[in-house]
Formats: C-alpha cells, structure tokens, sequence
C-alpha cells in the first residue's frame, strides 16, 4: 500500500564536519584547549607531568560520572554516590586491615558500590511515586551514617580509617611511562560506555525513557528494569571511584567522597546533558571533565583559593546552561530584524 | 419577545487548527431556568462552555449579557460578570481546603492579612446553604467527587454568579449523590439563579430542565422544550445525519478467530468483558467516554493487570504482563493519547517508528541506522505522511501526521496479527481521517484483526463489521453491521435509567 500521492520522505542525514564543529563538543573540544594554554599561561609549573600528578583523585570521579550520565539521560538523579563511595572506601579499608588480601578488599569494594546502588534502584523503580532526587537523598544519609558507625567502630579514631598494608594500593597507584593506570582505566571504561549510550538498542532505550517515560512504556520498554540497571551500574562505577580514590589517600574519613555527587553531575550538565532527560551525550560529559579538571589543577597551582576555584566552576556551569537559550534569543532577534 | 433573557449568544464560531469547533451556534438562556446542552461527545458543547466562561474568545459571534452585548478577555471577565461553571472532574486545589478553595481569586483580605476567620464562617454557611456534610477547614483532596462539585458549587455561590453551568456534573455520581445534586440544582433555581446542565444522561434532563438545546457536529441543531419532545426524536436530533462514502468499508470474507477475550475484569473500571475478531474483521468498540473501553484494552495489552480474564491469539491463551509480550505475541496497539503515549514528540519521525523493532533490526545490540532509516522512510511513505525527512521532529506535524506516524509504527511491527487503535481519528481533520480508514480497510483485507475504539458514532457505523457497546465497564450489547443503528448504539451506551422511569419517553 504505497502512498498515493507518491510523496517522498528524505531518509539521507544531515551533518557533515561542519555540523560536528558548530555542535557543543565542538566548543567543548576548543575550550579544553584554550584552558590548557591558559593554565601554562598562569602557571610556570603546568605541564604534562604535573597535570598528570595531580589528576588521579579527579580520574576516580570521572568514573562515577558516565554512571551518573545514564542516569540523567534517563531523567532520574541520584545523589547518594558520594556518600557511596565513602561507605565503599571504609568497608575496604577496614576488611584489609582485618587482614583480607588486597583482591579479595578490591571485590568488596566493587561489591559495596555495586549493592548500594541495587538498593537505589530497588527503591526508585519499587516507589516511582517517589522523587529520586529523595530517596537517594535518603540512601545518600544510610550510606554515610553506615561509614560513621564503622569509623567509629573499627576505625583509628577520630572518624578515620587507614589502609595498614598499602602494597595493593601502590600497584593500582603505578604508572605506564607518564599516564598513571588509572588514566588507562578512564578511557576504557569511558570508550565503553560513550558507544554503548550512543550506538546500542540499551543507550536509545535510555534517550527513549528520558524523553517520554509513558510513550517507551508503550513501546514496549521493560523501563523499570532499564532503570534499575543504571542504578546499579552508577553505584559499581561508585565502587570503582572509591577504589582509585584509596590509590591516592590510603584512607578513608568522614569527608571522603562529599560532593562528588555534584560534581559529576555538574561535568554532566557542562557536557550537555539535560537533567530533565533524554537530551546530550556523554562525549560533551568526558571533555567538560576533562576541562574543570584542567581548570582546577591550573588554578590551584596559581594558589588560587578553592573557594574562588569553585565560584569559577559555578558560574562556568550555569553559562553553559544558558548558552541554548542566549544562542535561540540571538537568532530570534536576526529573524525578526 | 417578551422572555427575560439573562444570557443570549448568536453565531458563535471557534475555530481550532485545522478544525472549526463551534459554527454559528445560537443559544437563549432564560432568567430562573434549567437549560439541558446535550451533544455526542465532540458536538461541541465543552468549547461552547469554555467560549462562555471567557476561556476560549470566538472568532465570531456576538454574546449578549442581561442584554448588554459582553466581550470576555478571559475566564475573570466572565466571573466577575456573575458566570461559574462546575465541571465533571472539579479543577479545584486538593491540597488546600474547602475554604481556600472556595475563596480562591477573592479572599477576604484586610490590609494585607487573610481574614481566616471570617473566611471560614461564610464558608460554613454556604455549606449549610447545600447541606453539605463536611467542614470549611477539611482537605479538598481528602472529599469525594460529589462533595468536590459541592465546594465548585459553594464557589459559584460565593462570587454571586447569576450563572452557573455544570458540565457532565452527574457522571462522576452514584444515584444517591445525583438526586441530592438535583435538589441542590432545584434550590439554585429556585433562588433565581440560571443554571446551564450538559448531560449524557436522559434521566438528568427530565428531572430538570424546562428546554433542551442541542448540538451536532459544531452546529446548532435546535432548541426544544423538554415537556414536547420524545426520547427517540431526542435520540435523531443529536446523532442524526447523513452517512456518506466517508467510510470505505468494503465486505471482505472474514477468516477464523484470530482473538478472543474472555471475561476480563478489574475491578473499578470493567467487568467480565468478552468479545473475539475474527481475521480481516474491524470490531468497533465504542460508548460513552468512561465506560471503560480504554481501561479494557491497556489491560489486554499489558499496561495495567487485570484481576482475571484470558487472552487468546489463534486460539491459544497467552501470558501478557507487561506491554512487551503482547507486541512480541503480535498485538500492537494504537494509544489514545498519541502525543503522550504513542509518539516522543522530541524524536524524529525515523525513530519514533523503529523504537518498538530498533531490536530486531541490531547487529548484536548495536543499532543499524542505515536500515532504520531506510525502514522508517518506507513505513512513513506508505501512510503518506507528510513530511519533508524522517529527522524532523514528530512534534513538527498536524495530529493527522502524527497519527499516520503512529500507524507507520505498528505497521514496522512485522509480526502483527491484531492491531487495537483507540480513538484513531480523535481531533484530527475529516481529510487525515478519510485516509486512517483507508489503510484500516486495507490491514482488514491482508486479514489483520482491527479493534476500533471509537465514540464517534458515525466511524463506528461506518467501519465496523461487529460492534460491541460498553457501558459501565460492562459490554451492554454486540450489533450485526447489518443490525446497527445510531439510536441502538445509543440505546445501549446509555444506563437503562429511562426504562425504570416507566416510559418518560
């Protein structure tokens, strides 16, 4: 049953290098640059090897944010990772020290975050009623208040708890020629998880249930079964962050992991990914990381105060929202001129 | 002339993208009367209301108010001009409590401060004016919907409206609660106060009005008093009308059943529902809005669990928990509601129509685009949408588009045996609508069983070789094409209330 008017559709993309210039990664990818040539500008000390020193607390937060961009595609939010991964570093720190070998601590820890964030997705897909944003509000207070007790308990007093036996630690800690392992991790996991939110059924599903919830139910969507997975997903990335986070600490206290939640929900944002759902991707999300990451070691090196580093991000974050909306002001005025 | 008109309209016309919802309809509403506004659904009355009460301006027309000719710019014209309206599902504050609700837009301030007090006290009284059985502070949300109306009705009262339109005020309402609706409607008007009634239901009509006036198809049919006119002439006025070549049904040799429902039940919304099709058979599924053929289908398709009932495809019984299975089995449906639950609006067209196959068309869970695209542009341009590429947004096309966007999506589905589609043609133009029947007519001869849910009785006539009328959640009847007419469809989506009045027709 052809059409009868014999009217055709065009099937053939548009795009081409100009469009992928003119697109936000686009401007992601020259603001990178131009934050890298402003950190050598600034500071006789940025360089290579020393971006490359300080990086690897940032690196284990990047971890945590592919899981949290899946699950801002997704229209959800969970801000409990943070205190994720303080409760997954403590319960590690302590097995070792209680005398489990270094692999056996890495499952744990891997397998705190993983279950945390089952328990995260257990409640959010159980009680769609609820507000993510709440519950993991509420697991983000267990989570932490778990770790305290374990300080308080286990811990070397004064709510802190070190890794005795750090041989394990050093390992993970080493380097191939510059770039640290943990680099080399980034990336992989990184690769995976851009082409599998960007090239595969699951990541459409994803963009489909962040766009219209109702609509990929009715198409058949298990969508509370797709959640549940990303939240467990974001809580083994968690695991993951909090066990490259111990390769540069060694230990775990009460402020371990607070804010990162934000954070990474903020390299996100700055990437292009719409809390509201179904919009960006986590290629913009990689180098927005990369950039406030480059930002904070350039800035921090200046012996600019953290504090006023932190104003910067902010008011870099909230340009970065509005730049859709000034950019759709600007050519509505040409239009109308 | 010598009627004390408190409230005239001549030739009111709105028209909506695409559609002209009210064409020169006239109306006269009498000082101190009940005027019943009846209309299939979709005849119009709704927009005439919301015209009334300055919601929706019409393009022409003029609106007459104690004589003095009125323009409303919006709904606070028409309150402060003495015009409320109460509707089925009261649109009120459920979180606040009657007397916020009843206040709400006037309270009673004194520089600055909330006189709660006050409030509550002339809230007290109005309740007891409608012998109401709860208190000013209670929460709205927490009332039943006939204590729901009676706060809207309290509100009305409390702005001194002259008059007061209640909308389908008796569908929500147990025998019980109408008759005390009544009596409240009864006092309205013995107060002096004007009162415009839009019912379904015959009974409503008898028990109130002096004149009823009737709508079809946007025009004005007739006005008519309630004493004169006979239930069946009643009937021929609202739905009656020429049936043209509209519907290019064409008889096909049906085949075996290819499903069956049986004794579908949820409790609240139907019960003990059974009906089959047969392969290329178009079943129409109609009454009136609410009486639970939608509820019916999303439980047959897995949108919601039944309580019980079995669901057979080629006659074996089938397992459906969640959407997924019934499209896997071969059961697509078409949503009512096609900007929320058929299409994302956001995507492209492309999309929208791979989304429920985007697996089976992958390589190992990575997507093939290029197969997509050539797929979606196929489907697209067999419905002949019209549109410029498969990229552009489905929010970008008329509700006929994305209607046609919807059926390409199940015609996607290769291993569709059944196609349900709720309200195909809901508010999309007589043109778009002509062409949905047309690929319904050509799915019935490649022997696709088709489930139509329709209230549009013409449609329904029109396109379906077995009709099954629902009412009350429960199937009321089941017509031979060769049997149906629009008063029998009427007959039965109607609650058998006439008949206990003992012949009022």
């Amino acid at each position: 049953m052809a059409g009868k008017s014999g009217r055709e559709i065009s099937a053939v993309p548009e795009g081409g290098i100009k469009s992928k210039l003119l697109s936000w990664e686009g401007a992601l990818v020259l603001i990178l640059i131009g934050v890298n040539i402003l950190g050598v500008a600034i500071s006789p000390n940025y360089n290579v090897n020393n971006v490359l020193r300080e990086m690897p607390r940032y690196l284990a937060e990047i971890f945590m944010m592919f899981g949290m961009g899946y699950i801002l595609v997704l229209g959800d939010i969970d801000i409990s990772v943070g205190a994720l991964v303080c409760l997954a570093g403590t319960v590690t720190v302590l097995s070792s020290n209680a005398g489990a070998p270094f692999i056996v601590a890495v499952i744990i820890c891997l397998g705190v975050g993983l279950l945390g964030g089952m328990l995260n997705g257990f409640i959010a897909t159980r009680f769609t009623e609820l507000p993510t944003m709440i519950v993991t509000l509420g697991t983000q207070i267990i989570f932490r208040g778990i770790a305290e007790v374990l300080f308080e308990t286990w811990g070397n007093g004064g709510g802190t708890a070190s890794m005795a036996d750090t041989k394990g630690l050093m390992l993970l800690a080493k380097k191939l020629g510059p770039f640290p392992i943990a680099f080399f991790c980034v990336i992989i996991v990184g690769v995976i998880m851009i082409v599998v939110l960007a090239k595969t059924t699951f990541g459409r599903k994803l963009y489909a249930i962040g766009s219209n919830k109702t609509a990929a139910y009715y198409a058949g969507i298990k969508v509370e079964r797709i959640r549940f997975i990303c939240y467990s997903l974001l809580g083994f990335l968690s695991g993951l962050c909090a066990l490259f986070l111990l390769t540069a600490t060694f230990g775990s206290n009460t402020t371990t992991g607070q804010g990162f939640e934000m954070e990474v929900i903020a390299m996100c944002v700055f990437g292009g990914i719409a809390t509201t759902g179904g919009k960006g991707n986590l290629t913009g999300a990689f180098i927005a990381a990369f950039i406030i990451v480059c930002l904070r070691i350039a800035l921090g090196q200046r012996n600019i105060n953290t504090q006023v580093i932190l104003v910067i991000i902010g008011l870099m974050l909230i340009i970065s929202v509005l730049v859709p909306s000034i950019s759709s002001a600007i050519t509505a005025r040409k239009k109308r001129a | 002339m010598a009627e004390d008109l408190i409230l005239e309209l001549k030739g009111i016309t709105k028209i909506f993208p695409g559609v002209k919802a009210l064409n020169k309809v006239h109306f006269q509403l009498r000082r101190g009367e009940v005027h019943a506004l009846m209309g299939e659904n979709g005849a119009g009355k709704s927009t005439f209301i919301k015209v009334i009460t300055g919601v929706h301006a019409a393009e022409e027309g003029q609106m007459f108010l104690e004589g003095q000719e009125v323009h409303f710019k919006g709904p606070r014209d028409a309150q402060e001009a003495g015009i409320a309206a109460v509707y089925q599902h009261p649109t009120s504050y459920p979180t606040l409590s009657v007397t916020e609700n009843i206040f709400m837009g006037h309270e009673d301030v004194k520089s600055g401060m909330i006189q709660w007090r006050n409030m509550n006290a002339e809230a007290q009284k109005l309740l007891d004016s409608l012998d109401a059985d709860f208190k000013p502070t209670d929460e709205v949300g927490a009332l039943t919907i006939a204590q729901q109306q009676m706060v809207e009705i309290a509100k009305a009262l409390s702005t001194n409206a002259k008059i007061i339109i209640l909308d389908e005020p008796t569908a929500a309402l147990t025998a019980n609660e109408s008759e005390k609706l009544y009596e409240i409607v009864e006092r309205l008007r013995d107060e002096g106060k004007s009162i415009i009634f839009i019912s379904h239901r015959f009974e409503d009509m008898y028990r109130l009005a002096t004149r009823v006036t009737v709508f079809r198809d946007s025009q004005y049919i007739g006005t008519y008093d309630v004493d004169g006119i006979s239930n069946a002439d009643l009937i021929k006025a609202m739905v009656g009308r020429e049936i043209t070549d509209m519907y290019p049904k064409e008889d096909i040799e049906l085949g075996d059943e290819i499903f069956r429902v049986e004794g579908m039940t949820r409790t609240g919304y139907f019960k003990d529902v059974s009906f089959d099709v047969k392969a290329g058979e178009i079943i129409g599924l109609t009454g009136l809005v609410g009486a639970g053929r939608t509820e019916t289908i999303e439980s047959i398709c897995g949108i919601t669990r039944p309580d019980s009932g079995k669901v057979f495809l080629e006659g074996k019984e089938l397992t459906i928990k969640e959407p997924v299975d019934a499209m896997k089995a071969g059961i697509i449906l078409l949503p009512e509601d096609r900007q929320k639950q058929g299409l994302i609006l956001s995507w492209g067209l492309g999309r929208n129509v791979t989304l429920p196959i985007q697996g089976e068309l992958a390589n190992n869970g990575f997507n093939d685009e290029k197969k997509e695209r050539e797929l979606a542009k196929q489907r697209l341009e067999e419905v002949d949408t019209k549109a410029v590429t498969i990229f552009q947004p489905a929010s970008s096309l008329s509700g006929g588009n994305q209607q046609k966007v919807v059926v390409a999506k199940a015609l996607a589905q290769s291993n569709m045996k059944v196609v349900i589609m709720d309200e195909p043609t809901k508010g999309i133009d007589v043109g778009a609508k002509k062409e949905i029947y047309e690929i319904m007519g050509q799915l019935a001869k490649k022997g696709y069983g088709i489930i139509m849910i329709s209230s549009e009785m013409p449609e329904i006539i029109g396109m379906s070789d077995r009709i099954f009328v629902m009412c009350n959640g429960k199937v009321s009847g089941c017509l031979q094409r060769s049997e149906v007419t629009q008063e029998r469809i009427l007959e039965l989506s109607m609650e058998k209330s006439d008949s206990k009045k003992g012949g009022a027709a």
